[in-house]
């Protein structure tokens, strides 16, 4: 009994990075625009339908695939920002996130239109089995997850208080009308942040397809779902927050799954998520979202 | 008209009460990717009404606008005071929440020597009311045909009213629309029952015109393209989320022309159509104008 919580926390925990990478992302942007963007996911599925389509065709190697489905996240976060953001800066929230649905749709059949079977193989992060503690196992695709969520919350970190580029990125999202007044390019910002977002979610999504080793496109949905919910609890546009909200929604799942099987694991996850919405929690409901 | 003309004209009628009921939202002002709940409650009390209870379809109808009503109600009463992105998570996740709901009832009788009911995932068959008392495809398409075209008129006579024009006050400005002496909850609280009943009629519709639904069915898919309907089609006027079913459904499915690259096509033009147009094609300015030109 034990043994089983022990284990099920540190597969909560590994699937929780993966979570708390895409939710990361999620909320960079989320902070500069105070907008949620749906396209987030889909993004990054293109991204890595870019890398399996190279995998498929030239057998890339995996540092090569990893860029591949950096640089294909990033351009596809590049033309939702163009097309959905930049338009609708101080206009309309609700215009902004229904355009970033539909382009959802664009990224879902194109991927289904490149490359048509339901399911491809992706090659492995690490070939060799699970490390093993003691009696129990931890995916080492799994530390890795971890390990890239801590050094992009660190990164990130760095980014925002130690750099210029951080600076005027704190401004935007504290007071846009001063920022711009004193000579932030903010319309230069708000791209970067989202590049900057896209890549981030271009490593989430290939850390998860490569340890998954098959990608579906479900992948979109599957990315923005977990990003917004782990976003969510964590509190909108927290970058800590983001993390914890991550890693909480892994075990969550992680025990939930085990004591009462599949189904149950997502409606606890979303009956957790509407209890604290309606309860209002401080963490959560303080920041203004349009 | 073929079989196919006739199927998709439904389609466009039942797609049209859960894109109003959308609608009816964005007017008092709240944004919900719920509304595939309500569609889903609607579509399976009334099956259970008819196909395990023997109802006949107009009171099984008016069950389960009731219960879709109370639902969105219950629901509106502590969600409704979050707002923007808050409202419309936690509607999502109540949403999401009864779709793993219908997944989980497996609640079947024997009917005509026959199991019938929801059996969770593997879903609801054997609704087939309309197929027992002999009603065709064209006659059904005249039943929906009727009872949107009533809905609508009732949306057309209240937003010329003053409860209609209460409403957007809520939507635009809420803390305006109290100091003027409007109670901004209980608005806010009726266009949500209002909202739910009209999302579950259309699911009892859908779900006899299909005889068989399954929980995938009711996924966030139908509740954002809800959304989209009535955002595009335009919140100047209730035409707004029949002519945004229509382009998707109507045109760009039933011609065929773009088999295949269909959502690539729909997809480009709303966020185009959004650009120039963020209240959608028939906004107010040009439900104003056309008003004018008409009158």
């Amino acid at each position: 009994m034990l043994a089983d919580l022990i284990q099920n926390t540190l597969d909560g925990l590994g699937a929780g990075a993966a979570y708390a990478l895409l939710a990361l992302g999620f909320t960079l942007i989320f902070g500069v625009l105070r907008r949620a963007n749906l396209s987030y996911g889909p993004a990054i599925m293109f991204g890595c339908y870019c890398a399996a389509w190279t995998h498929a065709n030239f057998g890339a190697g995996l540092l090569l695939l990893a860029l591949v489905a950096v640089a294909g996240a990033v351009l596809a976060g590049a033309y939702v920002e163009r097309l959905c953001f930049a338009p609708h800066r101080g206009g309309s929230a609700i215009a902004a996130m229904v355009a970033s649905f539909a382009l959802w749709m664009q990224f879902e059949e194109l991927a289904t239109l490149v490359m048509p079977r339901h399911l491809y193989a992706f090659p492995a992060l690490y070939e060799g089995g699970p490390l093993a503690l003691g009696p129990f196992t931890l995916r080492v695709e799994s530390l890795a997850m971890l390990a890239a969520a801590l050094a992009a919350c660190a990164l990130l970190w760095w980014t925002l208080y130690r750099t210029r580029f951080g600076l005027a990125v704190r401004a935007v999202i504290e007071q846009p009308a001063a920022a711009s007044l004193s000579g932030i390019d903010v319309p230069g910002v708000l791209v970067r942040v989202f590049a900057l977002a896209s890549a981030l979610g271009g490593v989430a999504g290939y850390l998860v397809v490569a340890s998954h080793e098959q990608i579906t496109p479900m992948l979109g949905m599957w990315s923005t779902m977990k990003g917004l919910l782990a976003m969510m609890l964590g509190g909108l546009g927290s970058l800590p927050g983001a993390v914890l909200g991550g890693l909480a929604l892994g075990l969550i799942e992680a025990h939930s799954q085990w004591f009462f099987g599949p189904q149950w694991r997502d409606l606890i996850a979303y009956a957790l998520l509407f209890v604290l919405l309606a309860a209002r929690v401080p963490w959560m409901t303080t920041r203004s979202a349009s | 008209m073929d079989d196919y003309a006739l199927g998709v004209l439904t389609n466009v009628g039942l797609f049209s009460f859960v894109a109003l009921s959308a609608y009816l939202l964005l007017l008092a002002g709240e944004m919900s990717f719920g509304q595939q709940a309500f569609f889903g409650i609607g579509a399976y009390a009334g099956g259970i009404l008819t196909a395990l209870y023997g109802w006949p379809l107009p009171f099984a109808a008016i069950a389960a606008m009731a219960l879709g009503g109370l639902a969105q109600f219950l629901l509106g009463l502590p969600t409704l005071r979050l707002r923007g992105l808050y409202f419309a998570m936690a509607t999502l996740a109540a949403a999401e929440m009864a779709r793993i709901v219908f997944e989980l009832v497996h609640f079947q009788r024997e009917v005509d020597g026959q199991l019938a009911g929801p059996d969770g995932t593997q879903g609801f068959r054997g609704i087939r009311w309309i197929l027992e008392q002999d009603i065709e495809p064209p006659g059904y398409l005249g039943i929906v045909c009727l009872l949107l075209a009533l809905v609508l008129a009732v949306f057309l006579r209240a937003e010329r009213s003053r409860l209609g024009a209460t409403l957007r006050a809520v939507g635009e400005d809420p803390e305006l629309a109290a100091v003027l002496g409007i109670d901004v909850r209980r608005v806010k609280l009726g266009a949500a029952a209002a909202a739910g009943a009209l999302a579950a009629l259309g699911g009892v519709l859908y779900a006899h015109h299909n005889t068989y639904i399954e929980p995938r069915n009711f996924d966030i898919m139908l509740g954002v393209h809800s959304l989209a309907y009535a955002l595009i089609g335009g919140l100047g006027t209730a035409f707004g989320p029949l002519l945004g079913v229509l382009l998707d459904i109507g045109v760009l499915e039933a011609s065929r022309v773009f088999q295949g690259y269909r959502m690539i096509v729909f997809g480009g033009l709303v966020a185009v159509l959004l650009v120039f147009r963020p209240r959608g094609l028939l906004d107010e300015k040009a439900v104003q104008w056309l008003r004018r030109r008409l009158s």
